[in-house]
């Protein structure tokens, strides 16, 4: 879905969201998080696309908007993605929908491109089937390399998008690599699993049921590490989206 | 639009309900906090809590459920990390404390007096979503009044008691209260509420209750403001699903004093300064200079309840 949104609207970092409500309605009631894909802007306003699959009542409205149907949009919100590093590899792992947030950030990693002229870019990316595929030619702008997977082996590797970068992990050098993943929830646990991954710097994008969106509801918490190893809230919204995945606790 | 709250002076009778707008930080860049009556921070107790685990909300018919757990870094960290940001605005900040025991209550508003840069308690005897304390003490008339009467011995500061819906008799709390020397009446909480997912067969919240709030309890609430204001002397503020200006009018006829805007905050972060200039056009329309010329012109026919 594309978003027209006044010229003033801040351009988002990669791994912020917008919170998405449909206007002037009280069914669904709470606004959607949602990950940019992408952004631009002309002389009449700032365009943003999200990517969403309809999985409840909040997406199934949004898929039922016309063209030109107004939708109160708030955001950028979330601490984004770390990109200060000017890793040797940049590593994409994403499941489904997880795609929009990493494509968005493998578009803005191109303006790094200069001072760091050896950066790679790679992405790993599964889905149900290939039906499911979407995006992928954008990624490749992108990427030297996008690998694909699916759980029903209609396209690429047959099996899960893990599985296919367990293969691949040990051929990259931890010291100067940064994979940044996102995807459903059971993607990124066994991700964080993997016994090589705990040698890189891996951040995750989650998602999670929000209300407010900016920090005040602590409705979106997740359960984390603390400095000290002792188990802790954090908000989704605002402490993360974005997460070291050796910080997060997925079972609890 | 000014309104006096037992000796609190606001501006204008509206503000932030507790947990919905932080410490005020977090909607600073939507909302001019100079122009609220008044910012109730969310509750605070002596030592931190973790809150409850997750899934703490779910949707609701216009609504939603929440059990956060009262989740809060305790009273030193408030007073040290999250107060001073508040006080460089000319608004008045009202505390919302939590306690676990009587004693408890009695202890944090010790240790909140004569702080600069706070202006009121309010204390809450409603939270639905903790084991200990909390609605607990506002179900039972004989208990609000002992916790009121311990917090009012503790403070100089005014204080509001902030009720609980979930009780047979609202009234008899509410004059608990008023007994115990509270300054007003804050109501109403969230309705303690429940969510089933089909598919897996489990709550959608961990908790497995939850309070219930937004536009789906105002009906209820001001129900309940009516009974209050009918019973009681000092002044009540009114809170349950206000979302626009209209929402908060009905209260104010009804008898409130003041209101407080919870939920609608999440859904529009600037949903406290439209009601604000909602209700200033009301006035205007309706060729009115003092608010306090509107509160309680509800008319009924002469039935009271």
């Amino acid at each position: 879905m594309s978003l027209k949104l006044p010229g003033s609207f801040k351009k988002p970092i990669p791994g912020q969201f917008l919170m998405v409500r449909i206007k002037g309605r009280n069914e669904p009631f709470l606004g959607r998080p949602f990950s940019v894909y992408s952004f631009a802007q002309d002389g009449r306003g700032v365009y943003v696309e999200i990517l969403y699959k309809i999985v409840g009542k909040g997406t199934m409205c949004l898929s039922g908007q016309k063209k030109g149907a107004l939708l109160e949009i708030h955001g950028p919100y979330g601490t984004p993605f770390d990109m200060d590093k000017y890793p040797r590899n940049v590593i994409l792992v994403s499941g489904g929908i997880g795609v929009a947030p990493v494509t968005y950030l493998a578009s803005q990693y191109r303006h790094y491109l200069p001072a760091a002229p050896h950066l790679e870019m790679v992405c790993y990316h599964g889905v149900t089937g290939s039906r499911r595929l979407l995006g992928l030619e954008r990624l490749k702008e992108f990427c030297s390399d996008v690998f694909i997977s699916s759980d029903d082996g209609t396209v690429g590797y047959h099996g899960s998008v893990v599985e296919m970068f367990e293969k691949d992990v040990l051929s990259y050098n931890p010291e100067d690599t940064m994979i940044y993943a996102c995807g459903p929830r059971p993607m990124l646990k066994k991700l964080a699993g993997l016994g090589e991954v705990p040698r890189f710097r891996c951040q995750a994008l989650l998602e999670e049921h929000m209300a407010c969106g900016l920090g005040a509801c602590l409705g979106c918490a997740i359960r984390v590490r603390d400095g000290e190893g002792r188990g802790a809230y954090r908000r989704v919204c605002t402490d993360g989206p974005v997460f070291n995945i050796q910080d997060i606790e997925w079972d609890y | 639009m000014a309104v006096d709250i037992g000796g609190l002076k606001l501006r204008n009778p509206v503000m932030t309900a507790s947990g919905t707008f932080g410490y005020g930080k977090e909607y600073a860049p939507y909302v001019d906090l100079n122009l609220l009556g008044a910012v109730v921070v969310k509750g605070v107790s002596l030592q931190p809590r973790k809150g409850n685990p997750p899934r703490r909300i779910m949707e609701t018919p216009s609504g939603m459920l929440n059990a956060i757990g009262l989740e809060n870094p305790g009273v030193d960290v408030f007073l040290r990390d999250k107060l001073p940001y508040l006080s460089q605005f000319d608004v008045p900040v009202i505390v919302n404390i939590f306690g676990e025991t009587i004693d408890e209550y009695r202890r944090i508003a010790e240790v909140l007096n004569n702080r600069p840069g706070i202006h009121g308690l309010e204390v809450n005897i409603s939270c639905p979503n903790v084991k200990e304390g909390g609605m607990a003490f506002g179900s039972d008339p004989d208990m609000a009044f002992k916790v009121t009467r311990e917090v009012k011995s503790a403070t100089g500061l005014p204080v509001i008691v902030k009720l609980t819906p979930n009780v047979g008799d609202i009234q008899a709390v509410a004059e608990g209260v008023e007994k115990g020397g509270a300054d007003a009446i804050s109501l109403i909480n969230t309705l303690l509420g429940m969510s089933v997912d089909i598919e897996k067969k489990i709550p959608h919240l961990k908790n497995i209750v939850g309070g219930l709030s937004g536009p789906a309890i105002k009906p209820v609430a001001l129900r309940m403001v009516w009974e209050v204001v009918g019973r009681v002397s000092i002044p009540v503020i009114g809170i349950g699903g206000i979302t626009n200006a209209a929402d908060a009018l009905e209260f104010l006829i009804t008898g409130a004093k003041a209101v407080q805007v919870g939920t609608a905050n999440f859904i529009n972060p600037k949903a406290t300064v439209e009601i604000i200039e909602g209700i200033e056009r009301y006035l205007r329309k309706n060729k009115m200079n003092d608010i306090n010329d509107l509160i309680g012109t509800l008319n009924t026919g002469g039935n009271v309840c």
